[in-house]
């Protein structure tokens, strides 16, 4: 079933930030950059869209929860009827920009793709990327919803740089990184980005590398300023399988609403391959990887990034599961 | 021949294909049998007439500038409606297999993903965003706008007799009657979402289709469900479709199949009370399944795949045939009433008739 349906997914970039930070900006480069896509929109608000033949949805967000035994998630229900419809068309689109409005929570709309085997089966999440707007930002900092749209991102366009002094650009990217170390940071002045760097990123793809700022581990002490934070763990040595697997599993049960996503690329006591996984919330996602090459020094990494996390214990913990 | 491809004897036989510019996305027969309609992805609508098993010549209704999402007859056939999803319901009175344009009804900004007729009056139930709205065809006027509240209107049907509206969606289905609109609606709570509704045809059960991978069935003996409603768990995804077996005879049981990603399941009521329900699993398809119908006045199934396969079910239980006419994939299906004739749409466009060959009286048996 996965297979043969492979061939057809449609990716699909998430497009966070708040109002007036420059997302509309960046979806009107989107539909009118020259990349011979077809592009299909849902917007949750409306904004100046103003292109011709291309496929624009407005929808009402819509959350509903899902409880399947202990995983307790939310979903996006107007992305499952919208995304099971668009696809009952012969001629499909290529890519889909999701566009949430300026004070959504991210967690639904990624969710949706981990828990609907449908829109699963014909799509997949490239990447979530939020815009920030270098000016305006300092104003909402204290908000959760500035703070999961940051938390979330995999990439994050630094928009307006050119309305604040370059200072106050290091000192917004320094604090960005101490909250997501896994996103990829662009400086933009109105919402210009390589369409290379914004589509395609494959972010959400298992066999994907993990990429860790390797700033963001070079620092030993981090200045945690703000209660959303990253945590990275690196450690050599193997893992016990199983005490990892009940690890997680009491961490996703009593931490999950806290843990934003997660990354990790685990070497397993006894595999010859790589394990790699990631997470959003209590949702979790892991694979056996390729093999471990000969000439790389087998490692567990492991990023996450959420709400008041406890460093030390985490840490701690995970090292209880090595061997 | 014909593209059949059989693990039986061939009992179905293609006898007219059409080809439409985009994904079918609705086929449905007249009452009488005496027309096809079919509706697509690129705002097409088609009529086939349709007599002494021949197909006339094909005719073409004004196309809508967006996709058709779904195409209903009147239960006495003197009505066609479409919706489609630049918010228009459309409504067509049929006489003698001519299509006269009766009405136009707009909702811009909507999409119009479920239409659905009264039994017996003039009235077409379809979603407006979280509302459904009630269309008097005869007054041409809304007689009732009925807010769901909780989430879009995901799902729409009537009771068979008792001129309720049941409307699904989000925690739950709520129950409006059709005698007093403005009556508060009974509310049937659910976990998650209900995607599909279905009424045994004996109007004993009604059963909803669940995104949480469920099945809900209420036993509703009076003016009021049951309390307690049987869950059936274990799908492989959310519960897309659902089809009771037609009332062959008072007593007899009716069994409820299905769709779930590429699986059927049936259910039959086991004797047992405490049992409730057994079902058992139908494998045939490798991708999603998108329509299941049974045949009228039997109990055979048909079951169409995104995998270019409908398979044919002795008795909703035994593989007799597989036709494989649209390698791209089924979109959906609908049985002749009188049974002896078969359509399906596909998502290149395909629109197929079979018949069934005059050896056997329903599936082959072997």
């Amino acid at each position: 079933m996965v297979q043969a349906a492979i061939a057809d997914t449609v990716p699909v970039t998430v497009l966070t930030g708040y109002l007036g930070a420059g997302k509309t900006t960046l979806l009107n480069r989107i539909l009118t950059h020259e990349h011979g896509k077809k592009v299909a929109v849902i917007v949750n608000e409306f904004g100046e869209v103003g292109i011709d033949n291309q496929l624009i949805i407005n929808a009402d967000e819509e959350i509903f929860e899902m409880n399947n035994g202990c995983i307790c998630c939310t979903v996006r229900g107007d992305l499952i009827r919208i995304i099971g419809n668009l696809m009952r068309r012969r001629d499909k689109f290529d890519h889909l920009v999701i566009e949430t409005t300026g004070l959504a929570d991210p967690a639904p709309v990624i969710q949706t793709f981990f828990m609907d085997e449908e829109v699963q089966s014909q799509s997949f999440l490239d990447a979530v990327v939020t815009v920030v707007d270098a000016k305006h930002i300092w104003q909402h900092w204290e908000a959760d919803e500035a703070q999961e749209q940051i938390a979330f991102a995999d990439v994050i366009l630094l928009n307006k740089i050119d309305l604040v002094e370059p200072n106050v650009v290091d000192e917004l990217e320094r604090r960005i990184r101490s909250m997501n170390a896994m996103t990829k940071i662009y400086r933009t002045r109105n919402a210009e980005i390589e369409m290379d760097d914004l589509l395609g990123v494959k972010a959400f793809d298992l066999n994907r590398a993990l990429e860790i700022d390797p700033e963001f581990l070079g620092e030993d002490a981090h200045q945690h300023d703000e209660t959303v934070g990253s945590v990275a763990i690196v450690e050599s040595g193997s893992i016990d399988g199983q005490r990892l697997n009940e690890w997680l599993g009491v961490l996703l049960q009593s931490k999950g609403p806290d843990i934003f996503r997660m990354k990790g690329i685990l070497n397993i006591k006894g595999e010859n391959n790589r394990y790699v996984f990631q997470g959003v919330h209590m949702l979790f996602d892991g694979i056996r990887d390729r093999p471990w090459k000969a000439s790389e020094t087998r490692k567990n990494e492991m990023v996450f990034i959420g709400r008041n996390l406890n460093e030390t214990q985490l840490k701690e913990e995970f090292r209880k599961c090595l061997v | 021949m014909f593209g059949l491809k059989s693990t039986g004897r061939q009992t179905w036989k293609r006898t007219y294909r059409y080809q439409l510019a985009e994904y079918v996305t609705q086929v449905a027969w007249s009452p009488s049998g005496n027309s096809l309609a079919a509706c697509s992805a690129a705002g097409e609508i088609v009529l086939i007439p349709f007599q002494n098993a021949v197909a006339g010549s094909i005719e073409c209704l004004a196309s809508s500038a967006g996709p058709i999402e779904r195409l209903a007859f009147s239960a006495d056939g003197q009505f066609l409606a479409t919706g489609d999803q630049t918010g228009q319901v459309r409504i067509w009175s049929c006489e003698e297999q001519t299509f006269i344009p009766l009405l136009t009804h707009h909702r811009s900004g909507y999409w119009i993903e479920h239409l659905c007729w009264h039994p017996t009056q003039p009235l077409l139930a379809f979603n407006v965003g979280h509302t459904a709205e009630i269309l008097n065809v005869t007054t041409q006027a809304v007689v009732a706008t009925l807010d769901f509240e909780n989430s879009s209107v995901l799902c729409l049907a009537w009771h068979p007799s008792k001129g309720l509206l049941m409307v699904g969606g989000y925690q739950g289905i709520k129950v409006w009657n059709s005698q007093d609109w403005q009556e508060e609606p009974l509310v049937v709570e659910l976990d998650s979402a209900s995607l599909e509704i279905a009424w045994s045809p004996n109007e004993k059960y009604l059963a909803s289709g669940n995104l949480d991978r469920t099945i809900t069935v209420l036993e509703w003996p009076g003016e009021h469900p049951n309390s307690k409603p049987w869950v059936m768990r274990g799908f492989p995804g959310k519960v897309r479709h659902l089809a009771w077996s037609p009332l062959r005879s008072t007593e007899s049981e009716l069994c409820l199949a299905a769709a779930s990603m590429e699986g059927v399941v049936i259910w039959e009521r086991d004797p047992d009370p405490l049992i409730g329900w057994n079902g058992y699993v139908l494998e045939s398809h490798t991708q999603a399944v998108e329509a299941i119908a049974f045949q009228p006045q039997t109990q055979h199934l048909a079951s169409a795949g995104a995998d270019g396969l409908i398979s044919l079910w002795h008795n909703a239980a035994r593989l007799t045939q597989t036709l494989n006419d649209a390698p791209q994939g089924f979109s959906g299906l609908s049985w002749h009433p009188q049974g002896q004739f078969l359509a399906a749409g596909g998502s290149q466009g395909e629109l197929f008739i079979w018949a069934q060959t005059r050896a056997a009286k329903g599936f082959a048996k072997i």
